[in-house]
C-alpha cells in the first residue's frame, strides 16, 4: 500500500509495480459499491487520499483543477462562494473522491438533467500503466483528435491512475423547489414518474423510495417523511422562478391524477437539505433493518418501470428475501437492495440467485447492468449476458492498447476470456465483493 | 434484530450486533478528524471498526498496530453522529479500550492509576498538583513535548474563589468537575452569576462530587468511573436540575444510566443539562447587544454525543454576532487527555480547525468545553466559555 502526495510519486509507484511485475489498484475513498478498488492478486494499492488539494478554481471559465483525492462535497463547498457547484452528486458525495467518481463515471440524483461525471470532466492527468504521465482531453470544448477522455472516464482504474482532473462547474440555479409526493402503491409512484417525463418536464432530480427505505431513513433524519407511505417521490425543479412555479403546479396535478395522497413543498433551504440528507443516507440507514445488503444498479427504460418493479418484488418473494428499492427514478436507474443477515445459513445462495434473476429481468426489459456504480468484480462475470463476444473482444483490445502489461487493476470490468479465442464462460457473481 | 444473536463474545468482548451494524459505506470518513489529516484507512472509523472485527473474532492478534490505531482515535464521535446505520461507535471504542487497558505496560498503568485515582478523583490533590505544575512552568521544567499541550497556568486563576454554597437544597446544582474547577474557575464564577441573574439559587455538589469520571471511561477504566459516578450521584440529591458547563463532563453525567445500569442512575442522568441549553429555556436575560463577532465552536461532546448544541446560539444570539465554521463541526483534536497522549496528531487536527476558525473572520472563539479551550488557547486563540460571554453582556449586574 502506498500514499503518494503528487503525480511524481504516483509515477514512481507505478514504475516500481511494473519493475516487479506486480499489479496495482488505485483507491479513492473506498465507497465504490462494485469492488472496483478491491485488490486482487496481492496488488499494490495506491491510495489517493493524501492528494486532496483543490489546485485552482477559475470562476470566469467555470472550471477547477483538482487532485483526485478531493472529496466531491468539498469541491462544491469550495466553489460555493463563486455561486458555482460541481453537478454530479452521488449519494456518497460527502465521502467519495473525484478520482473515484471519474473511475466509476459516478452519477447522482442531480445527473438527470445535467448528465453524469463524464459530462463534467474536461481533462484528466493520468499516469498510464507503463509509467508515462499524460494529459487526456483539455480545456477547450472540442479538443482535436479522438475523445480518449470519454474512454477514460468510467474505466475503473484499468487504464491508469488519475493524478489530476479538470472539471466543469455549473452556476447555481436562480430558483430551486423540492417536492415530496407520497403514494399508497408503488405502481402509482412509478406511473407518476412516466407521466412527468411524458409531459415533457425534465426535473433536476426525480428519486423514488419504497416503504421500508422511507421508514429507515426517517428514523435517522426525522425529516417528516411519511412512515405509512408505500412509496415516495422526491422531485427537484430548478431554473428561472416562473418556470419552476409552473412546473411545480404541473407535477402537483400529475401526481394527484395518479393517486398521490399528498404533495409537500419544502418551505426553506433547511427543510430541503433535510429531505435530501434522508435520501442520501438511504444505503447506510438500511443497516437498521438487517446487517447486510446486496445492491444492484441496473438501468431500465422508464416506460418499463412499472413491470420491472413488479417482477423484482416477485423475485424477492419467491426467494423469501426482504427487498427494498431506492433509486433514480427519473432515468430508470434502479437500486434494488436485498437486505439480509449473512449469519443465517443458506441466505447467501438465495441472495445470489435473486440478484442474478433481477439483472436478467432488467436486461430482458431492454436495460443495462450498471447505471453508475461500475462493473468492478461484482458484475464482471455478467458482462457476457449483455455484450456479444465481439463486443467484449473490442473492449479487451481497448484496454490492451492502454495497458499491454495488464497490470492496471487487473481482472476488473471484463470477465476472463474476453479476448476471442480464450475460453469464455459465465461464472456466478463472486463472493465478498460488495464493498 | 433477528433470532441469531450470538451469545459468545470475542477477544475484545464486543457486542456482535453493534459490530455488524457497520456496512462499510464510508459516509463517516469526512467527519473523522484523524482520517482527515492522515488519509489512512486505519485512522478512520470504518478502518477502526474493521480492525475491531478481525481482532475480536481472533482473525488478527491484539498487537501494537491495533493498539495504536485505537489510541489514535480522539473519541470525538463525529462518526457516530454521521452514521446512517446508527453504529454506536463510542460504545464500541470504550469497550475496546477497556479490553486493552490491562495489557498496557506496567509503568504506564502505574502512572495512570496514580493520575486517575490519586489526582483527578481528589480535588485537593489536583489543586496541589496544579500549583506544582505552575511552579514547574515558571522554572521551565516541563518537557517540550508537553509544553505546547498544557495550559499556561496563572496564579490569579488558581487563587480565584467561587462563592457558591455546597450542598443543601438549591434550585439548581452547578457541577464543577475536577480539572475545570482547578484551572478554569473563572468559568464557574461566570456561570454562577448568570444562573443568579435568572433568579435561581445555585449550589455546588456536596462531598464526593469532584470528578465525573469521563477521562476514566475514555481510558477504559470503567470500574474507577463507576465508583466516581456513585459518589457524584450521592453528592447532588433531590430533583433539582444538574447544570454542567463542561461538555465532556455533561456527556459523562448523562451516560450514568448506561454506565451503572440502575434506575437511580438513569433518573440522575435525566436531570443533567448543559448550562446553555438550560438558560435557553429560561426567560431571556437582560443583555446588552453589540458584543462583536464570535465564532461558535461546538465541543464534540455537546454536539455529537449530547446532540444538544442549539442552546448556545439561542442564548448568545441577542448579544453577539454569531458565525459558524465551514467544516461540519469537525473535532479540534483536544479529546480529554488526547492532546497530551497523542500530541502530534492532536496538533495536526488543531491546525485544520484553526484555519477553519480563521476563515470566519471572528477574533473570539466560544467553546463550552475545558479541554477544547485549553487546546485552542495553546494555539494562540482567544477562547471564551458561553457563560463568560453572557456574564460580560449582562446589563448592570454587580460582580
Ligand atoms: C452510501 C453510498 C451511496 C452511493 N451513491 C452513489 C450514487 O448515488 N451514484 C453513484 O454513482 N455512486 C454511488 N455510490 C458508489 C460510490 O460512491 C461511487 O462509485 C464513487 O464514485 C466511488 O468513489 P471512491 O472515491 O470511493 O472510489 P473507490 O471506491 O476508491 O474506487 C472506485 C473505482 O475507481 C478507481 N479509482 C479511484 N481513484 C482512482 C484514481 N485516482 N485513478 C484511477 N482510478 C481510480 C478504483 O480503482 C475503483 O475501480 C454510493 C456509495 C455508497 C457507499
Ligand atoms: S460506521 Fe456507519 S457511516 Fe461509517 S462506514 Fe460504518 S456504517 Fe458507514
Ligand atoms: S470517534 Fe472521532 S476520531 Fe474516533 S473514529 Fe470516530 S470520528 Fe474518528
Amino acid at each position: 500500500m502506498c500514499f503518494p502526495r503528487d503525480a511524481r510519486e504516483v509515477q514512481a509507484a507505478v514504475r516500481a509495480a511494473q519493475h516487479h511485475g506486480v499489479p496495482f489498484v488505485a483507491r479513492g475513498s473506498g465507497t465504490g459499491l462494485a469492488g472496483g478498488a478491491t485488490p486482487l492478486d496481492d496488488a499494490l494499492v495506491i491510495v489517493m487520499s493524501q492528494m486532496d488539494r483543490i489546485l485552482e478554481i477559475d470562476p470566469r471559465s467555470r472550471t477547477a483543477w483538482v487532485e483526485p483525492g478531493v472529496l466531491n462535497l468539498d469541491l462544491s463547498r469550495a466553489a460555493a462562494p463563486h455561486g458555482l457547484h460541481y453537478a454530479p452528486d452521488p449519494s456518497s458525495q460527502q465521502a467519495c473522491s473525484i478520482g473515484g467518481n471519474v473511475g466509476t463515471n459516478a452519477g447522482g440524483p442531480h445527473c438527470l438533467a445535467s448528465g453524469t461525471t463524464t459530462a463534467h470532466v474536461l481533462a484528466v492527468d493520468a499516469v498510464l500503466a507503463d509509467g508515462t504521465a499524460t494529459r487526456i482531453g483539455g480545456a477547450r470544448p472540442d479538443e482535436p483528435g479522438y475523445d480518449l477522455r470519454g474512454v477514460y472516464v468510467g474505466s475503473e482504474g484499468t487504464l491508469g491512475v488519475t493524478t489530476g482532473v479538470l472539471v466543469r462547474l455549473l452556476p447555481d440555479p436562480p430558483a430551486v423547489r423540492t417536492l415530496l409526493l407520497d403514494f399508497t402503491s408503488i405502481d402509482d409512484a412509478a406511473t407518476t414518474v412516466s407521466g412527468i417525463i411524458a409531459e415533457g418536464i425534465l426535473p433536476a432530480a426525480l428519486e423514488m423510495m419504497d416503504a421500508q427505505i422511507t421508514r429507515a431513513v426517517e428514523d435517522f433524519v426525522g425529516a417528516g417523511y411519511p412512515r405509512d407511505a408505500e412509496a415516495v417521490l422526491l422531485v427537484e425543479l430548478d431554473g428561472l422562478p416562473d418556470g419552476v412555479t409552473a412546473q411545480a403546479l404541473a407535477i402537483d396535478e400529475i401526481g394527484r391524477t395518479h393517486g398521490a395522497r399528498t404533495v409537500r413543498v419544502a418551505r426553506d433551504e433547511a427543510e430541503r437539505e433535510l429531505l435530501w440528507k434522508g435520501r442520501k443516507s438511504a444505503f447506510g440507514a438500511i443497516a437498521r433493518i438487517a446487517p447486510d445488503y446486496y445492491l444492484h444498479d441496473a438501468v431500465v427504460p422508464r416506460t418499463q418501470l412499472v413491470g420491472v418493479l413488479r417482477r423484482i418484488y416477485e423475485i424477492a418473494a419467491e426467494q423469501r428475501l426482504t427487498m427494498m428499492n431506492v433509486f433514480h427514478a427519473g432515468d430508470g436507474n434502479l437500486h434494488p437492495l436485498i437486505v439480509f443477515d449473512r449469519r443465517e445459513p443458506g441466505t447467501w445462495e438465495r441472495v445470489h440467485h435473486a440478484g442474478t434473476e433481477i439483472l436478467e429481468a432488467c436486461i430482458a426489459a431492454g436495460g443495462v447492468l450498471s447505471g453508475e456504480h461500475g462493473i468492478g468484480v461484482e458484475k464482471r462475470d455478467l458482462m457476457g449476458r449483455l455484450f456479444s463476444p465481439i463486443d467484449l473482444d473490442a473492449q479487451a483490445r481497448l484496454v490492451e492498447a492502454f495497458d499491454p502489461s495488464g497490470l492496471a487493476n487487473p481482472r476488473k470490468v471484463l470477465p476472463a476470456g474476453s479476448r476471442c479465442g480464450e475460453l469464455a464462460g459465465t461464472r456466478p457473481v463472486p463472493e465478498g465483493t460488495w464493498i | 434484530m433477528n433470532g441469531l444473536r450470538m451469545t459468545t463474545r470475542g477477544a475484545l468482548g464486543l457486542d456482535p450486533d453493534e459490530l455488524v451494524a457497520c456496512v462499510s459505506c464510508g459516509l463517516c470518513l469526512p467527519h473523522c478528524p484523524t482520517y482527515r489529516v492522515t488519509g489512512l484507512e486505519l485512522a478512520s472509523p470504518r478502518g477502526r471498526i474493521a480492525a475491531m472485527r478481525v481482532v475480536d473474532s481472533g482473525a488478527a492478534p491484539l498487537d501494537a498496530v491495533f493498539v495504536r490505531a485505537m489510541d489514535e482515535c480522539v473519541q470525538c464521535r463525529g462518526c457516530e453522529a454521521a452514521c446512517p446505520s446508527g453504529v454506536p461507535f463510542g460504545h464500541l471504542m470504550e469497550s475496546t479500550r477497556a479490553a486493552i487497558a490491562p495489557r498496557r505496560p506496567r509503568l504506564r498503568r502505574f502512572v495512570e492509576t496514580l493520575g486517575y485515582r490519586g489526582v483527578l478523583a481528589h480535588h485537593r490533590v489536583l489543586v496541589a498538583v496544579s500549583w506544582l505544575l505552575l511552579v514547574a512552568q515558571r522554572l521551565r521544567l516541563v518537557p517540550r513535548r508537553y509544553a505546547a499541550t498544557l495550559p499556561r497556568l496563572d496564579m490569579r486563576r488558581l487563587a480565584l474563589r467561587l462563592r457558591v454554597p455546597a450542598g443543601g437544597t438549591p434550585d439548581v446544582w452547578l457541577f464543577t468537575g475536577c480539572v475545570m474547577d482547578a484551572w478554569m474557575r473563572e468559568t464557574h464564577i461566570a456561570a454562577a452569576r448568570v444562573v443568579r441573574a435568572t433568579g435561581a439559587r445555585p449550589a455546588v455538589p456536596g462531598r464526593g462530587g469532584d470528578c465525573c469520571g469521563a477521562l476514566h471511561v475514555h481510558a477504559g477504566r470503567t470500574d474507577d468511573a463507576r465508583r466516581l459516578a456513585r459518589r457524584v450521584i450521592a453528592s447532588m440529591p433531590g430533583a433539582a436540575p444538574v447544570l454542567v458547563d463542561s461538555a465532556g463532563c455533561g456527556a459523562a453525567l448523562r451516560d450514568y444510566g448506561h454506565l451503572l445500569g440502575t434506575p437511580e442512575a438513569a433518573a440522575f442522568a435525566a436531570r443533567v443539562v448543559d448550562i446553555s441549553s438550560w438558560l435557553a429555556q429560561q426567560p431571556p436575560l437582560p443583555l446588552r447587544p453589540g458584543g462583536g463577532r464570535v465564532v461558535v465552536q461546538d465541543p464534540c461532546h455537546l454536539r455529537h454525543v449530547q446532540r444538544d448544541h442549539a442552546g448556545v446560539r439561542t442564548v448568545l444570539g441577542p448579544a453577539y454576532e454569531l458565525v459558524e465554521t465551514d467544516d461540519d463541526a469537525l473535532c479540534c483534536g483536544a479529546g480529554g487527555a488526547y492532546a497530551a497522549l497523542q500530541p502530534a496528531l492532536a496538533n495536526d487536527v488543531r491546525a485544520r480547525k484553526v484555519a477553519a476558525l480563521a476563515r470566519t473572520g471572528a477574533s473570539v472563539v466560544c467553546s463550552a468545553n475545558p479541554g477544547c479551550t485549553i487546546h485552542l488557547r495553546a494555539a494562540g486563540l482567544e477562547v471564551r466559555h458561553p457563560v463568560e460571554l453572557l456574564a460580560d453582556a449582562l446589563e448592570e449586574s454587580p460582580r
